[in-house]
Order: structure tokens, then C-alpha cells, then sequence
């Protein structure tokens, strides 16, 4: 069995419905051993639906999904063992206090190793000896935080972790992240914090409705995509604004700014440059910027997501 | 990591299938303790009640009829229609096992159906609809383990139960085999409605409907042996009581013919329902039910958006529910109120603990009817009052207090809804019952007499709310459970009370039996103005405290 060559979570076509609702419609992902793997989406689109199915507390009505190369249903017992999951809504046993329910949960994956978890408990400045009813929203995510991060999983299943933390503990739980990716652990990230998902991932998936639109790397996905560029060009505007590669094009006296494919923009630099410009500002697409023009613009029904990559860009241009 | 298979080269389908027996069940010690740890309390209690109750009726029962003549005596007049419809066919009544059996069977039966259902669903379907069986499913816990350790302790429960009275009852010298069988019929009934829980909480996806759903097949095998008993012939019950699990308990005939082969139904219904349980929670995700939930309306109507309308739309489905339980229950007593009392004895010292203070035989039933459908009506009034608690643990107040709201006006709305159907549904049972019961009689003043006597529990009804909404205002996180006991205690002793030999002034300082059982007796003005100030009463005390201190959630 060479573990390096299995996807830590591969899934293909998948299919659910609800009633007569299509929850996921043929939705693909695929997080490779030791890949921090972003998962976007608006709200609905599916990226609960997904992890439930991967936790094998759902079931597909379609389509494959693979954890560690086992069955998320047939396999839950064994899997569960190597993953270790948060959820972005945790509902703790009102009698119990955030330590014993962090005991619990974890000896529920197979043990836990104290020195880890005192010491997370530490960072994450959580008091375990109160009763979780009187724990915060935040306080009550901690407690999910410090039970799957404490643990020696493979993979690490967050969805949207770090709802109710406060910007201080988002750094804590940024840098703990970061230590595990180091590591060689695999994550899977689904969130709404752009930062936090470019700070950690070195990929993202981004689905709507049910679908994948948009997977790859983010250097891949931003050299997809078109690049900003504003420029103070003493002499305005002028003949620059009949070049076609151009689009977006916004003039204010000298001050002038554009979007650019990353294809074009050696041509437009160099046209620049004989413009003699005061100042030139180029930054290359935001992940906010990739998600809401997933999101501005209706895109045509694809089926897998390279098509959809290679179609959102042609729509684009 | 042994077990996992080579990984494939293409993902294979996620096809339902069969999850292999060992790993269906991971986990399962360490959830059944965890079950236990949170659990504890509850079971004890439950426990020293339970057989708590039965050493108290026996010694009492003791006092009551000292010697063989007593007995003997007592049994020739034991069995009423009364006694065979609220406590069940009375047989061997010349015996203290047999006094026992009619003295406190039913109640223990009833009480451990309920024990089964309530801790079920506490810790099986609630736990599902608040996220934390996702919580725990996410660890390496087999599909079946969580449900299966909850199984066992709720199941457990009704061994220790069934184990202990069956041991209390030989300790006090009672016939071995009888008291052994006295245990296994009660065990049986817990583990019986243990099966028909497990199944509610699959069918169902919420807590209230799980328990909703499961006390009603309760309550209506309850009934079902009722007919039963009440259509025996001398002291073998008619067949229609094998079509309840409780009927079925009642046919072990524990201290007398001491049958056992019934225990194998009770068990098997239990065993079954719960593999049924397990079939189901196979097939479905975590947090669904087996009916999908369909679609609503997109926008609130005005008359939603209000304090009221939406206590009422949140009511909706009890109040209906209820309402249509009590037409039933009132069409059911008025019809069977003459002939029962054709088959009773007018000169039954023993009946008249039943039938109140009334001279007419035939006016005490119809006086222990009324009270029967003022105890339906006062139990949604209750359950319906501690949804203000309800909604304050959960943290929905907030939010709605959040707006532009008093929090009185808010509580009071509730309160006020809960109190006023439950006066719809006295008033419209007793309206049903007069009419079938003068259908009966073929004498229509018989409408006006009933209808009053309904009327007459509507302040034993509002102090019966008051005592929520003074718990909810004091005590808020025992409000419902205490609501719940004070009720409980109050059906008991007004049903009851005269059998366990309770003094009077106890059973009159209860909110249902201070009401006068008209119309048996006169209808006195004291009583109900009495009760009417309580009310009055606790209602502000708790409003007021309601306003003043600080929300808590669970």
C-alpha cells in the first residue's frame, strides 16, 4: 500500500438530494497526503452537505468519495481513527465542563495525548474546569478546536473552525495549522475568511450550487485570472485607451487603472514604459476577487472542473 | 491500519451497503459509560421511586387489611369497573400480593413506559437534533454504538427496576414466584415502550415528536386494556388486551397464576423495535428523520409576526392534538359512564374511594370522568406554559425580546395561550361528554350539569399553570421538570390518594381534588375562589420574577 500515492480525500460526481432539493450535483474534490486544500463556496452551495458525506454520516445518492482511500460509510470506524473533524457550529453536554467534553471527544477518535492537549488548552487561553453552558460561542469552538487538533490525525476536517474566535485566537489557530501542515498532515479547510484561507492553503476548490467551478493552486488560479494595474501617467490616458487587452478601463484625469490577462501584460508594460508613468501599482487577483466573479457573472453548466476553469477564464476574457 | 483495503485506482461508488457487525459497534464501553456519567442522576432517581413506591402502597396495604377476613372481605368487592379501568382487572384481591398488584401496578406499569421513552429520546434523538451525535460520530464510533449503549442503559434501567421490586417484594414476605413475576411484568413494559421509543426516534426527526409520538402509543394501549378490563368476564379480561403491551404485562398475572410466557412479547417487542431502530438508522443520515421535511411558506402572514400569533403557530400542533385527544376522551366516558355504572355495587365501601363524596353512584363515575378530561386539558395547558422556558434556554428569547417587546407582555402571551386552550379543550370535552352521556340517558339537562362540571376545574387549571410560570419566574432550570413532577403528583393523589390511605387534607390541598367532583356534590363557591386567588398569585409572583432577573439559557 504506498500511502503517499493515495488522495487524502477524492471525490467524483457526487450526487445528494434532499426531498426534491439537489443539494450537491456532481460535485469533484480532491485533496492530495499533505495538501491544505481551501473549500469555498456561498452559503447552501454544498460544503456541509460534503463533509457529512465524507464523515459517513450521510450518504451519497451518487457518485464516489474516498478518505484516505477507504469508504467514508463502509470504512467510518477505521478512518476516523486517522481524521480528525470541527464543525463550525458545536453544541457541547450543557453538564459537562470544555475539558471533559475535550476528553471525551477525543477518546472517542482513540485516545488523547495530554501534554498536547494542556498545551493547546494553554494557547488557545481556555478554561477547562467551567460548565459548557456557560461557555461562549468562541469558548465552545475552542473546545472543538483543541479536541481534533490535539490529535495525531492525518487529516484534519474544519468546517468553517473559526467562527466566534476572536482575531487573536484565529492567529493561534492559524499558526497551530500551519505547524500541522508542516508536519505532512492533509487539511481541509472550508471557510468564509479569504485571509485566512491565503494565509494557509495552498489550494483551493470553489463550488457553487453543488458543483466545482474553480480547483488548483491559488498561483495557478491568480495566473487565470487578470491582474490590476493602476498607473499616474502624466499625459493621461490618451492613445491607451484603444487598445483592446485593456478591459475595466477606469480614467481620472492622470490617474488611470485597468485589469489585464496575464498574457498581455508584458505588452502593456512595455507600452506603459514609454508613457513614462509616475507611479504603477500592479497586484495580482485577490482570492475575494476569484470567488465573487464565480459569483457576479451566470456561468455555464460544466461537468467536470477543468471545464469549469477553462470556461469561467473564457468568459472572463 | 491493517484493515483498510489497497486503494483503488478509481473511487468506487459510495453504494449503500452493509456495515460489517464489529465495526457497527466501536466504541460502544466507552459511550455506554459516557451514557451512565450524563445519565446518573436521572436513573437513581427513577430507581428509588419506582421501588420506593412499592415498599410504601405494601406497608400501607399491610395496615390496611391486617388480617384474612379483611382480605377476604375486600375481595369480595375489589372488583369494580372503576378499579378494572384505571388500575387494571383486579384478581387475588384476598391476598396482600394481589392488593399490592391493584394498588400500585399501574402506576409503576405507566411510570416506567415513560421512564423509557423520556430517557430514549434524551439521549438519543435530542442529542442527534442538537449536533452533538455529529460530534460524536466524527470520532471512531461505529454507526450503531451510540444508539446501541443507549439502548442498554435505558434497558437496564428496567432489569434493575423489575430486579429490585421483585426483591423488595420477597423481603417483605411475599410469595417468591409471584414478586419474581410482579418485577419481570414491570421490567417488561419498560423494555417494551424502550423498542417503541427507539422506533419514534427514527420516525420522527425532532425531540417533542420522538416523545410525542411514543406516549401516545402509550396512552393508547393504556386505553385499549382499559375496554378490556372494564369487558371482563369475572377476572379473565376480555381478548381485546392482548392488543396492548401493557395488556399483555397484566396477563403474567403476577400473584396469581404467575404466567410467564407473556414476558417473552414484552421482550420481543422491545428487542425488535430496537432492531428495527437499527435498520432504519443504517439507511438515513445523521439529524434526518424518515419524512423528509417539505417546504414552507416564504414570507410570515401579519398576523405570525405577532407576540401571539406566533405562540400560537408555535402551539399549533399540541393544540390540536390535544383538543382532539379530549373530544375522544369525553365521547368515550360519556358513552361508557351509564353502563359502568349498571355493573357497580352501590353498596361498595371500596369504590367510593373513587368515586369521590357523591350519594349516586352513577354521578360519582361521571364526577371521576369530568376529572379525567380536566386532567387531559391541564396537561397540554402545562406543556404548552413550560414552552416559555423552553424558549429561553434555548436562547430564541433573546432574539424576539430583542425587539420591541416586554418581557412580561411576551411571557404573559404564552401563558395565556397555554391557559386558554387549555380551557377550550375542558370546556369542549365536557361538552362532548354531556352531549354522548345524554344521548345515553335520552336526558338532555344532562348537557348543562356536565358542562358545569368541567367549568368547575378551570381555577384547579390555573393554578396548575401558575405553578409553571412561578417555577419558570424562580426556579428556571427546573421549571419543567418540576412542572411536570408537581403535576404528576397531582393526578396521583386525586386519583388515587384515597387508595394509598392518604389524609384528606393532603389529597385537598391538591389543585385537581380541592375542585368538588360536581355533580356528585354541590358545586360550593369557597374551593374555587380559593383556588382562583393561588392562581392569581402565583401567576404575578412568577411574572414578576420573570421581569426582574437575568435570562439563562441550558
Amino acid at each position: 500500500m504506498n500511502a503517499a500515492s493515495t488522495p487524502a480525500i477524492e471525490v467524483a460526481g457526487l450526487v445528494k438530494r434532499f426531498g426534491a432539493v439537489t443539494a450537491l450535483d456532481g460535485l469533484d474534490l480532491r485533496v492530495e497526503q499533505g495538501q491544505v486544500m481551501g473549500f469555498l463556496g456561498p452559503n447552501g452551495s454544498g460544503k456541509s452537505t460534503t463533509i457529512r458525506i465524507l464523515l459517513g454520516i450521510a450518504r451519497a445518492d451518487a457518485g464516489a468519495a474516498r478518505l484516505l482511500g477507504g469508504d467514508p460509510w463502509r470504512e467510518a470506524v477505521e478512518l476516523h481513527r486517522r481524521i480528525a473533524y470541527v464543525p463550525g457550529d458545536v453544541n457541547l453536554w450543557p453538564n459537562l465542563t470544555g475539558g471533559q467534553a475535550i476528553d471525551i471527544l477525543s477518546r472517542l477518535r482513540g485516545g488523547v495525548d495530554r501534554t498536547r492537549r494542556d498545551e493547546l488548552v494553554e494557547r488557545f487561553d481556555l478554561d477547562p474546569g467551567k460548565k459548557a453552558r456557560t461557555y461562549s460561542k468562541g469558548n465552545r469552538q475552542k473546545v472543538a478546536l483543541v479536541a481534533a487538533l490535539a490529535s495525531d490525525a492525518e487529516l484534519l476536517i474544519l468546517d468553517e473552525p473559526t467562527s466566534g474566535l476572536d482575531p487573536l485566537m484565529e492567529g493561534v489557530f492559524t499558526d497551530v495549522v500551519r505547524e500541522l501542515a508542516h508536519q505532512g498532515r492533509s487539511v481541509l479547510l472550508s471557510s468564509h475568511i479569504f485571509a485566512e484561507v491565503e494565509k494557509l492553503c495552498d489550494s483551493v476548490t470553489i463550488i457553487r450550487a453543488g458543483r466545482t467551478v474553480e480547483a488548483g493552486t491559488l498561483a495557478d488560479l491568480r495566473h487565470l485570472h487578470r491582474t490590476s494595474v493602476s498607473v499616474v501617467l502624466p499625459g493621461g490616458a490618451g492613445t491607451l485607451a484603444r487598445r483592446a487587452d485593456l478591459h475595466d478601463l477606469a480614467v481620472d484625469g492622470e490617474r488611470v487603472s485597468f485589469t489585464v490577462d496575464d498574457a498581455e501584460l508584458g505588452g502593456v508594460l512595455a507600452d506603459l514604459a514609454a508613457r513614462s508613468p509616475r507611479s504603477l501599482v500592479s497586484t495580482p487577483p485577490s482570492l475575494e476577487e476569484l470567488f465573487l466573479r464565480h459569483y457576479g457573472v451566470e456561468l455555464p453548466a460544466t461537468d467536470d472542473a477543468a471545464g469549469a476553469a477553462v470556461a469561467s477564464k473564457a468568459s472572463a476574457s | 491500519m491493517t484493515a483498510l483495503a489497497p486503494a483503488p485506482s478509481r473511487p468506487t461508488p459510495a453504494t449503500p451497503g452493509h456495515t460489517p457487525p464489529v465495526a457497527a459497534f466501536t466504541a460502544f464501553p466507552d459511550l455506554t459509560r459516557f451514557v451512565l456519567r450524563r445519565n446518573w442522576l436521572r436513573l437513581a432517581i427513577w430507581v428509588i421511586v419506582l421501588v420506593g413506591m412499592v415498599a410504601m402502597v405494601y406497608e400501607s396495604q399491610r395496615v390496611a387489611f391486617p388480617t384474612q377476613e379483611s382480605r377476604d372481605a375486600y375481595a369480595a368487592v375489589a372488583n369494580t369497573p372503576a378499579v378494572a379501568a384505571l388500575t387494571g382487572l383486579p384478581y387475588g384481591a384476598g391476598t396482600l400480593g394481589g392488593i399490592l398488584n391493584i394498588k400500585i401496578w399501574m402506576t409503576l406499569a405507566v411510570s416506567i413506559g415513560f421512564a423509557s421513552i423520556f430517557l430514549l429520546t434524551r439521549n438519543g434523538r435530542a442529542e442527534e437534533e442538537n449536533g452533538r451525535t455529529e460530534l460524536i460520530r466524527a470520532g471512531a464510533v461505529g454507526h450503531h454504538a451510540y444508539s446501541l449503549a443507549n439502548q442498554l442503559v435505558v434497558g437496564g434501567l428496567s432489569v434493575a427496576i423489575g430486579l429490585l421490586i421483585g426483591l423488595t417484594c420477597i423481603g417483605l414476605g411475599l410469595p417468591a414466584e409471584g414478586s419474581l413475576a410482579m418485577g419481570a411484568s414491570i421490567a417488561g413494559v419498560g423494555i417494551a415502550f424502550l423498542g417503541i421509543a427507539a422506533l419514534a426516534g427514527q420516525l420522527t426527526s425532532t425531540s417533542r415528536a420522538a416523545n410525542s409520538l411514543a406516549s401516545i402509543v402509550l396512552g393508547v394501549s393504556y386505553l385499549v386494556r382499559a375496554i378490556a378490563d372494564v369487558q371482563a368476564e369475572g377476572d379473565t379480561p376480555s381478548p381485546l388486551s392482548w392488543a396492548s403491551p401493557i395488556g399483555w404485562a397484566q396477563n403474567m398475572r403476577s400473584f396469581g397464576e404467575n404466567v410467564w410466557w407473556p414476558l417473552l412479547l414484552l421482550v420481543g417487542l422491545g428487542i425488535g423495535g430496537c432492531l428495527v431502530a437499527g435498520v432504519i438508522e443504517s439507511r438515513r443520515d445523521v439529524g434526518a428523520g424518515v419524512l423528509p421535511d417539505r417546504p414552507g411558506p416564504a414570507r410570515a402572514t401579519g398576523s405570525l409576526a405577532s407576540v401571539l400569533g406566533l405562540a400560537v403557530r408555535l402551539e399549533r400542533g399540541p393544540m390540536i392534538g390535544w383538543l382532539l385527544g379530549g373530544l375522544a376522551g369525553g365521547l368515550f366516558y360519556g358513552g361508557v359512564a351509564s353502563a359502568m355504572s349498571d355493573l357497580l355495587d352501590s353498596g361498595n365501601a371500596y369504590a367510593k374511594a373513587f368515586m369521590g363524596q357523591a350519594d349516586s353512584v352513577l354521578d360519582g363515575i361521571v364526577g371521576l370522568f369530568v376529572m379525567a378530561t380536566a386532567m387531559v386539558a391541564a396537561a397540554f395547558a402545562v406543556q404548552s406554559a413550560t414552552s416559555v422556558r423552553l424558549e429561553e434556554a434555548s436562547g430564541r428569547l433573546e432574539p424576539q425580546l430583542a425587539g420591541a417587546v416586554s418581557r412580561t407582555r411576551w411571557a404573559l402571551t404564552h401563558y395565556l395561550v397555554a391557559a386558554g386552550w387549555g380551557i377550550v379543550i375542558l370546556v369542549a370535552s365536557g361538552l362532548v361528554f354531556g352531549l354522548a352521556f345524554a344521548a345515553s340517558q335520552s336526558d338532555p339537562d344532562q348537557v348543562p350539569r356536565i358542562l358545569a362540571a368541567s367549568t368547575a376545574y378551570i381555577p384547579s387549571l390555573l393554578v396548575l399553570v401558575g405553578v409553571t410560570v412561578l417555577l419558570t419566574g424562580w426556579l428556571p432550570h427546573q421549571a419543567i421538570l418540576v412542572s411536570w413532577i408537581v403535576y404528576g403528583a397531582s393526578v396521583i393523589i386525586a386519583m388515587f390518594g384515597p387508595l394509598f390511605s392518604l389524609p384528606d387534607e393532603v389529597i385537598d390541598a391538591t389543585p385537581l381534588a380541592a375542585t368538588p367532583r360536581v355533580p356528585g356534590v354541590e358545586l360550593q363557591a369557597m374551593p374555587l375562589v380559593v383556588l382562583s386567588l393561588v392562581a392569581l398569585a402565583f401567576w404575578a409572583l412568577g411574572l414578576l420574577r420573570f421581569r426582574a432577573r437575568d435570562l439563562t439559557q441550558a
